[in-house]
């Protein structure tokens, strides 16, 4: 394999946060840092700079200290030490390095594990590099693979279901029980900080209306014009609770606002329709006992938390399948990864035009009849059609070898025979022309 | 085999393969075996369609006398009735019980030797029609009440309790969802009840003269007209919802179970199945 993949990166298990702050790269062009110069080995490169990691990919020759040479460049780009940044990175090449992308890609190695924010950092770091030109070929393929490897883990497996926050749990519920949310309404009372939290949630769960009763209206009304909320007086709770389905409270208050009794009454006044309660006050702002009404649904904080932590022990069990998606991936990129080499794409061009050669001849042999028994005769026509096939590729084969000589313009070469005689058999991607997507017509 | 034996056993097959890949997209949560269930379904219900219209142009009035008939269209009605609530509630999850259930009916009305159950010319007419129609439309109405009605207590438990919520339970619709069966199975089911009961009374009158005979079946027909009058009265007016519904649902259907095949098996009755 002459390309040679480097990933070198600090994250939220081996760095402390002021380190990670510290050799941050969020917005570095590697190639106007000179990193990517004829002399320096690496051909290509991308930088993933999240709050919880740093990651530095490149492509290159293989070449001796080059990881030392990325770390000076990072250390001295951040006004930091090497020492103090080697101590905290990790090291991965090629392989383990293909496979690391993907399960950061898949959400695998997040703080959060299977949480959906990463994959749209890692997009955009790569568009960053398509847009500095600093990603090639082989970069082109991994970042995609990765994508695909992500949506992959994403179907197959459970690692990103399940709510692992209180607020995203308690909108699941909501789901749960009313299923669509848009015809529902959403209730505050008490406007903190939790509450705003779960709110956001509900709004962006697609809530139709916000109710907020604070008993403080002045910040009710402040809250309501932040998030686009409806601000009810505290004295009218009861009344307006009525219009409202889901019910977050979380007030200071030492004992409980909302009974029993109270209840009671408003869902006469609902004619039934239940009624979700998510108490996420310490003390407690709702009577445990409403749970036992029809209809009414009471969660607390403890009850919030156990669904949550339920979750994330689920969601562990679920990631070691999904790291078996990420293996069976990487084996698949190591494929490709070495049929860039010369050699297998010499072979494999030479064998497609033998099979092209066979295919015909069979026809040939076919139409010809009786005349094709002479042993002769086939005879001739083999060497005829497989010389013919093997010929036809030789210019394009002496021109692939010439240019395997340089030192950068060999894979893109490869790369482009490869698929101009879809050496790998790859169907057309799904955004493809709609020409290409079209089955070809068998050949026979 | 003749043209109708072969459509009733593609159709057989197509409503099998319907559940076998409703049930295999529900396991392996996939969208497309579902799609591919819904297809077969709707082929085969029809194909079913046809099957029923070639029958009822070969004897005209005369396939109400026929036992197997009536299961046909009994599964018929089914089929139709989980369709429409499918379309109106996107709700799959009725495929489930709607399916294999329509499949054990259908496979009595092909296995069954075709009965000539020798029904007076009086089992014709409109009024008759009428009886068997919008009593079937309810009882598949109920069917699907219940089995909502057992899969929403099951749910609700499990969200009033706090338990978790893990497996095949995480795909299932939203208990609104399953409680939103119960209000059209009432709604709709129950005057249509009310008019297959009407009918049947003055079908009964116009051909033994009397409307009421004690008969078993009558009996326990009234009682389950007594129980779904409850119970569209307790959602109308009271705005019943969720668990009570729910359960009266199944009692409903329990209970028209027992009066459609106990009664209809073991007892002295003019509804019954047998010559």
């Amino acid at each position: 394999m002459n390309q040679s993949i480097c990933l070198l990166g600090l994250n939220h298990r081996t760095a402390p946060v002021e380190v990670r702050e510290r050799y941050a790269l969020p917005d570095v062009d590697p190639r106007e840092q000179g990193l990517i110069a004829p002399g320096s080995g690496v051909k290509e490169a991308m930088i993933l700079s999240t709050c919880n990691r740093v990651e530095f990919l490149s492509v290159g020759r293989e070449k001796p200290g080059m990881a030392l040479e990325i770390l000076r460049f990072w250390a001295d780009f951040c006004g930091g030490n090497v020492h103090e940044l080697q101590a905290h990175t990790y090291q991965y090449n090629n392989l383990d390095a293909v496979s690391h992308l993907f399960s950061v890609a898949s959400s695998l190695d997040s703080m959060v594990l299977g949480e959906p924010q990463i994959l749209g950092q890692l997009k955009q770091a790569y568009r960053r590099s398509v847009k500095q030109g600093t990603s090639g070929v082989v970069l082109n393929r991994l970042l995609h693979k990765s994508f695909s490897v992500a949506k992959r883990v994403r179907t197959e497996t459970r690692v990103a279901s399940n709510a692992v926050s209180i607020s995203f749990a308690a909108v699941e519920l909501a789901k749960r029980i009313f299923g669509d949310l848009s015809n529902q309404t959403a209730m505050l009372v008490g406007a903190g900080e939790m509450a705003e939290l779960a709110a956001t949630h509900l709004l962006s769960a697609g809530v139709k209306r916000l109710l907020i009763a604070n008993r403080t209206h002045a910040r009710g009304c402040e809250l309501a014009s932040r998030i686009q909320g409806e601000a009810v007086l505290f004295a009218e709770l009861f009344e307006r609770m009525a219009e409202a389905d889901i019910i977050i409270s979380s007030t200071g208050a030492t004992q409980t606002v909302i009974q029993r009794r109270d209840v009671q009454t408003i869902m006469k006044r609902r004619r039934n329709r239940p009624m979700f309660f998510i108490d996420i006050a310490v003390p407690r702002d709702i009577d445990p006992d409403v749970n036992n009404l029809d209809n009414t649904y009471l969660y607390d904080i403890d009850d919030l938390k156990e669904v949550v932590e339920e979750n994330l022990s689920q969601r562990k069990t679920e990631a070691a399948k999904a790291m078996v998606i990420v293996q069976e991936e990487t084996e698949k990129f190591a494929c490709w990864l070495r049929s860039l080499d010369l050699k297998p794409t010499i072979l494999d061009l030479l064998a497609s035009g033998e099979r092209i050669a066979r295919k015909e001849l069979k026809k040939t042999l076919r139409r010809l009849g009786p005349k094709a028994e002479d042993p002769q005769v086939r005879e001739a026509l083999e060497t005829l059609v497989l010389s013919l096939g093997h010929k036809l590729y030789h210019q394009p084969l002496d021109f692939l070898k010439r240019r395997a000589r340089e030192e950068d313009a060999g894979t893109r070469y490869i790369d482009i025979t490869r698929r101009m005689f879809n050496l790998d058999n790859e169907p057309p991607a799904p955004d493809a022309h709609p020409d290409r997507r079209q089955p070809k017509p068998d050949e026979d | 085999m003749n043209l109708t034996e072969t459509l009733e056993l593609i159709v057989l097959a197509l409503y099998f393969l319907g559940a076998v890949l409703h049930i295999l997209a529900m396991l392996v949560r996939g969208p497309l075996l579902r799609y591919g269930g819904q297809a077969a379904t709707l082929l085969g219900f029809g194909l079913h369609t046809l099957d029923i219209g070639l029958y009822m142009v070969r004897y005209e009035a005369m396939a109400l006398g026929h036992g197997p008939f009536y299961f046909s269209l009994l599964a018929w009605t089914l089929i139709i009735v989980s369709l429409v609530l499918n379309w109106r509630l996107r709700m799959h999850f009725l495929a489930l019980t709607a399916l294999p259930l329509a499949l054990i009916i259908f496979s009595f009305a092909t296995t069954l030797p075709t009965v000539e159950v020798v029904l007076p010319e009086s089992f014709m007419g409109l009024w008759f029609g009428l009886h068997i129609g919008t009593l079937f439309f309810s009882i598949c109405l109920l069917a699907m009440a219940a089995s909502s009605g057992v899969v929403y207590l099951f749910l609700e438990n499990k969200i009033k309790g706090k338990a978790k919520i893990t497996g095949l339970s995480k795909d299932l619709p939203s208990l609104s969802l399953f409680d939103q069966v119960n209000a059209w199975a009432v709604n709709l089911g129950f005057p249509l009840f009310t008019v297959g009961l009407l009918s049947g009374f003055l079908w009964a009158h116009f051909t033994w003269e009397r409307f009421f005979s004690w008969d078993p079946k009558e009996v326990a027909a009234i009682i389950v007209w007594l129980l779904f009058a409850f119970l569209f009265h307790q959602r109308l007016v009271n705005g019943w919802r969720g668990r009570k519904p729910a359960k009266l649902a199944i009692w409903i259907f329990a209970l028209s179970l027992v009066s459609m095949l106990g009664i209809n098996f073991f007892l002295e009755t003019h509804h019954s199945f047998q010559p």
